[in-house]
């Protein structure tokens, strides 16, 4: 009997669990604008141009108006019960994860393999970023605040909403009072963006982006207009979408016998196991269907991202 | 004697003048007639709002800028400008009114619960003629935050981790 109820029980809870969707985790960071403008960047040689990277734990250790706007929007966001992902607390544990890692040696004296595309892909913390910027501005004696605080989707890079204005001028406030000020009044309508984006995402789905590619002169001799039953491997693919993306919906951008690009394409929140998937989750999915009969074909899938992944067809 | 039948007298002329105007005060208040506008940034928790009443008398217009303050920031919204930051109606989904009538038209009774979301601005009354009616307008200090958590509360609007 106690079995009985012990299982019972045990299928409830999964039942809950199942119709409940990840929380996506949300993340504020300095725009790069912020960043380069008040001088807290670092400058990386790249195939011969100087680029300038942000530098967030520099901002973070100098910048009280930062730390100050920061605290702010995860106090407005756990007050309706969202609370952030703390972006100084992501740093630390990258940086003590690397030196872990750096310290990782085998018995042989090997150390642990990760490519670039692990990093990141390690780093890709956050659903949602929060890019936020201010600007001082003087109007002869009263400055005022000019303030952006925009949501972009990580998976997608797209913008799901923003919230921007100048406040009215001031003689008195400094900066970090208009800036909370400016915060306060503007963080509804952020949130009123993120709602409908929660609200779309639950409904219709993640959107990611997928690239095809075929392996030249691979050991199968196949490139996407090769049939199969009749039917190129390019339509094949479609038709697999069709039927595995959220109401059939995603765009064929592009496709030739060698590439096929889709977009927009709306990829359920969670596999039949439950489990949370991302672009490189359904992209393994697709692979494991053209491995089988009557295809044969082997893949390689290569991460790009939360929200992007390529197949490569043809070899592993 | 004489005294009694006085206030008796008084009672009885009295009360069909009261209760014409609760009847015009009931009136103007189901047909909600007031505009809203931004009246400056608030304190955390809080929407500031110019609200300006419509009545054939003034003090009946006077009482219905609590009631309309609330109404406006939940079903209304409100426009932005010179430092203003304009905000989306709290209950935007098309017919949420029509369908919690029964809420609503408890909320917004007599005494209902509105009350405890909105205080007058002391100072900040303004009245206007305007031809055979009156057009009162108030500082309303609207404690959004707490009125949300209500409306989420009745299954009205949806909190932002509401699915997850």
């Amino acid at each position: 009997m106690k079995k009985y109820i012990f299982t019972l029980a045990m299928m409830l809870v999964a039942l809950v669990a199942s119709a409940q969707i990840k929380k996506p985790e949300i993340m504020v960071i300095p725009s790069d604008v912020w960043c380069i403008s008040n001088g807290y960047y670092t400058e990386v040689e790249n195939m011969g141009m100087t680029t300038k990277v942000p530098n967030y734990k520099q901002a973070l250790q100098e910048n009280m108006g930062l730390k100050l706007a920061i605290a702010k929007i995860n106090d407005l966001m756990a007050e309706r019960q969202f609370p952030l992902k703390s972006l100084e607390q992501t740093l630390k544990n990258i940086e003590q994860q690397r030196m872990e890692d750096n310290l990782t040696m085998s018995k042989s004296g090997n150390e642990l393999a990760e490519s670039p595309l692990d990093e990141v892909a390690r780093m890709a913390k956050a659903d949602i970023i929060l890019e936020l910027s201010w600007e001082m501005k003087d109007f002869g004696p009263k400055h005022s605040l000019t303030y952006i605080l925009e949501a972009r989707d990580a998976y997608t890079a797209k913008t799901i909403g923003s919230s921007a204005g100048t406040g009215a001028p001031s003689i008195s406030a400094d900066v970090d009072v208009l800036l909370e000020e400016a915060i306060v009044a503007n963080m509804d309508n952020l949130n009123n963006r993120l709602m409908d984006h929660f609200t779309e995402m639950q409904n219709i789905g993640r959107e990611i982006s997928l690239d095809i590619k075929v392996f030249a002169n691979n050991s199968r001799g196949i490139d996407l207009e090769s049939e199969f039953g009749g039917e190129e491997l390019v339509d094949l693919i479609e038709t697999w979408l069709q039927l595995n993306t959220v109401q059939g919906r995603f765009t064929r951008e592009y496709s030739s016998e060698n590439v096929a690009r889709f977009t927009q394409v709306r990829i359920p929140v969670y596999d039949e196991r439950g489990r949370a998937i991302d672009a490189n989750g359904f992209a393994k999915q697709l692979t494991k269907h053209f491995k089988g009969e009557p295809f044969y074909i082997p893949a390689k899938v290569l991460v790009k991202g939360l929200g992007r992944a390529v197949i490569v067809l043809g070899e592993k | 004697m004489r005294k009694l039948l006085l206030s008796l007298l008084v009672v009885a002329l009295c009360t069909p003048m009261m209760a014409g105007a609760k009847k015009q005060a009931d009136k103007d208040t189901q047909q909600f007639r007031y505009d809203i506008e931004c009246a400056g940034n608030a304190v955390q928790g809080t929407y500031l709002v110019k609200v300006w009443s419509y009545s054939k008398k003034a003090n009946i217009a006077e009482n219905q800028c609590r009631k309309n303050a609330v109404h406006g920031v939940i079903f209304k919204g409100y426009g932005g400008g010179q430092g203003c930051v304009s905000q989306r109606p709290m209950a935007n989904m098309p017919g949420v009114e029509t369908q919690y009538k029964e809420y609503f038209d408890s909320f917004f009774a007599e005494g209902g619960e509105y009350q405890k979301y909105a205080s007058i601005i002391e100072g900040s009354t303004e009245v206007v003629k305007v031809g055979k009616e009156y057009k009162v307008g108030k500082i309303v200090s609207v404690r959004k935050d707490e009125l949300r958590k209500a409306l989420e509360a009745a299954g009205i609007i949806k909190g932002l981790n509401s699915g997850f």
